[in-house]
């Protein structure tokens, strides 16, 4: 029974098992649904397991069940992007008609329904021509290039790649309610980084270690010996060190806040350290750069157990990395280019990553991102990313 | 094993039951399935369980999951240190030979040993890494588990009807979901949480009642709040307005929201809300 509507559900592209399939159908036998109304509730507590397929389920329920015509093949998706855009647009015209290069007094003579319909065209365009997986996972804000489409430095990367974050807008405005593409928040940061703990015994000795007191009472003749153990905690160290310098910081700043806000509350030993757009002699310990430098020599010194790890867009001009004189700053005059002092630290620890609030789709466009992944291992400051860097950071080798 | 012909869940005494969700908690117990329940804090997914225990007259078990959580601790613990004490001194009555008798009952444990149906609630299954979640549901969906040490295995004498609750925005593994029936519970609506206060405060005013979900509603809907009120920040707000004797119910049209803190939990959020309400007062 409903066998149709079971691959309707499946051809729309909801995850639905046989295994649930039977179990509706036991459910039918059992003669718990009597009505309509319960088959809807109860196919779909039973198939769908998302609510993310709430809405989709809905489609094809009236669909079957009504006759309503289902949207045509791509419609779900496009229909979707598509007021995704005219909200945008009723947002911020201008933006809107510069990614998606056309006029824009053109556009403003139109209706919303034109609108839709101009949109879902431009929509299909793109599809053929950026096939594939984005995976737009929140690196807060809409559009990296849309915001930082000024840089000198080759952040920039034309009007083709512009189509792409309008694509990027609309697809992020799917399931907007219950999507994972959300922005960072201290939640969700908390989960990725949850793996990040190095367990060692500290406090007081409270727990009874069972096995010793066995042990101990066998060799006391029976007489009971308990024996104590310290609990676990976490006593990993963590060097943090964010890029608060520079404009091209500025669209990722809460991003980064949110992590620096999270790190603060999490770890016991975290120390943060400022640069501006890469390390050169030194990073400082105060937001300002000005008071308290110190000098990345001294970092050596430290256990390099501890965990590096660097957040900055790695967005500059060449020289600012590989000329020995590239710092802006006129003390920072040792003679070693950024590029040496990078390696320098990449060597002294270990276990480090760089997170990067660009996008990783950007990467490829700049110079400087480039040379300084071959450095670090480099991660998209995302929920995926971050967890990706965790799993890198406890990595035992 | 599911018998009683009156044992359909109909709501409880302080729970508000939109008529899909008791269908599906009632599909879900004869379907003898975990049913999962997802949803913003705060939409009475915790409530569920305690409703169907007061309404089916059923006994309630809670697991609170913690993120350190083992899954034995679940099951069952075996008291070494007892069993140590007891055979050093032998005054007690138990049998120092028998482990049975050291072997005490988790909270799974002891949905499966009652001798009624009972409740089983997991709470926050999210909190725990995958690994457990999966074994659990092993044990769950097997209604069974061994006892290492005695060798034994404890069989469900009646399937507990199990609900799990979930504030994940991530989807728990596919195996696990496979297992349960789903449900996602929307944050109530305007009308709904009317019928919701009405129920906790009988005999609220209901200009009052009114007014102070009109606000609660506009002061969710104000951007970048990290962590929005949530149904029971609202009765604990309504419960503060109640006893402060100097509020009058049309102050909150006027804009003049009082105890923000209640509502609020994060400084930034509360920061937030005090200013744009102390703003919509001067229109």
């Amino acid at each position: 029974m409903f066998l149709k509507f079971f691959y309707t559900l499946k051809e729309i592209g909801i995850p639905v098992s046989p295994t649930s399939f039977l179990v509706l159908q036991k459910a039918l036998h059992q003669g718990i649904i009597n009505s309509l109304d319960d088959f809807y509730t109860c196919a779909r507590a039973i198939l769908v397991k998302s609510e993310k397929y709430f809405d989709l389920y809905d489609q094809v329920f009236v669909h079957h069940f009504e006759g309503v015509p289902l949207p045509e093949n791509d419609g779900f998706e496009i229909d979707e992007m598509a007021r995704g855009m005219l909200d945008e647009w009723l947002k911020n015209p201008k933006m809107m008609a510069d990614a998606l290069g056309v006029d824009e007094d053109q556009l403003k003579n139109m209706s919303p329904e034109e609108l839709i319909a101009y949109f879902k065209e431009r929509l299909k365009d793109q599809e053929g021509e950026h096939h594939g997986g984005y995976k737009w996972i929140g690196t807060g804000g809409y559009s990296p290039v849309g915001h930082s489409g000024h840089h000198p430095g080759g952040m920039r990367v034309g009007g083709q790649s512009r189509n792409k974050s309008a694509v990027k807008v609309a697809n992020e405005r799917r399931y907007k309610d219950y999507s994972t593409a959300g922005p960072l928040t201290q939640a969700k940061i908390s989960e990725a980084l949850k793996r990040l703990r190095n367990l060692i015994p500290a406090g007081p000795r409270d727990r009874i270690n069972i096995d010793e007191t066995i042990r101990e009472t066998m060799r006391n003749a029976g007489e009971i010996e308990l024996m104590f153990d310290r609990a676990l905690k976490d006593r990993l160290k963590i060097i943090l060190a964010i890029d608060n310098g520079g404009w091209s910081m500025d669209p990722y700043i809460s991003v980064v806040q949110t992590l620096f806000d999270y790190a603060g509350a999490q770890f016991k030993e975290v120390k943060t350290y400022f640069f501006h757009n890469t390390i050169y002699d030194g990073l400082w310990e105060d937001p300002a750069r000005y008071k308290k430098p110190r000098n990345i020599i001294e970092f050596s010194r430290l256990d390099p157990d501890t965990r590096l790890i660097i957040v900055g867009d790695a967005s500059m001009a060449p020289y600012e990395l590989m000329a020995s004189d590239g710092s802006i700053h006129i003390s920072e005059r040792s003679g070693r280019p950024s590029i040496e002092q990078l390696k320098f630290l990449a060597k002294t620890f270990s276990h480090s990553v760089w997170l990067n609030p660009v996008s990783e789709t950007m990467w490829g466009y700049t110079h400087t991102i480039m040379a300084i992944s071959k450095i670090f291992p480099m991660y998209e400051l995302s929920l995926d990313g971050l967890e990706k860097a965790v799993a890198k950071l406890m990595n035992k080798n | 094993m599911y018998q009683e012909s009156n044992s359909e869940f109909v709501g409880a005494q302080k729970y508000v039951l939109d008529q899909e969700l008791a269908s599906i908690v009632n599909i879900s117990m004869k379907l003898e399935m975990p049913l999962l329940l997802k949803g913003e804090p705060g939409t009475g997914k915790t409530m569920l369980a305690h409703a169907i225990t007061e309404s089916l007259n059923m006994p309630l078990i809670v697991l609170n999951v913690k993120s350190s959580m083992k899954l034995v601790e679940a099951l069952y613990q075996y008291d070494t240190l007892t069993r140590l004490n007891d055979s050093r001194f032998g005054d007690s009555k138990r049998n120092v030979s028998n482990i049975d008798e050291y072997i005490k009952m988790g909270k799974i444990g002891q949905a499966f040993c009652a001798d009624k149906r009972t409740v089983l609630l997991i709470d926050e299954i999210d909190k725990a890494d995958t690994d457990f979640q999966d074994d659990m549901l092993d044990v769950l969906d097997q209604m069974q588990f061994d006892i290492i040490e005695t060798d034994k295995t404890i069989e469900a004498i009646l399937r507990p009807v199990i609900i799990i609750t979930s504030n994940a925005k991530k989807d728990l593994s596919d195996p696990f979901l496979g297992r349960c029936n789903f449900h996602h519970i929307a944050f109530p609506d305007p009308k709904m949480m009317r019928k919701i206060i009405g129920v906790h405060f009988e005999d609220i005013d209901s200009k009052l009642a009114q007014n102070a979900i009109d606000a609660f509603y506009s002061m969710r809907e104000i951007d970048s709040i990290e962590k929005k009120p949530a149904t029971r920040e609202l009765i604990n707000w309504i419960r503060a307005l109640n006893a402060d004797p100097d509020f009058r119910a049309k102050d909150l049209v006027k804009g003049r929201l009082p105890f923000l803190g209640v509502l609020f939990k994060k400084s930034p959020d509360y920061e937030r809300a005090k200013n744009i309400a102390s703003r919509r007062r001067m229109f």
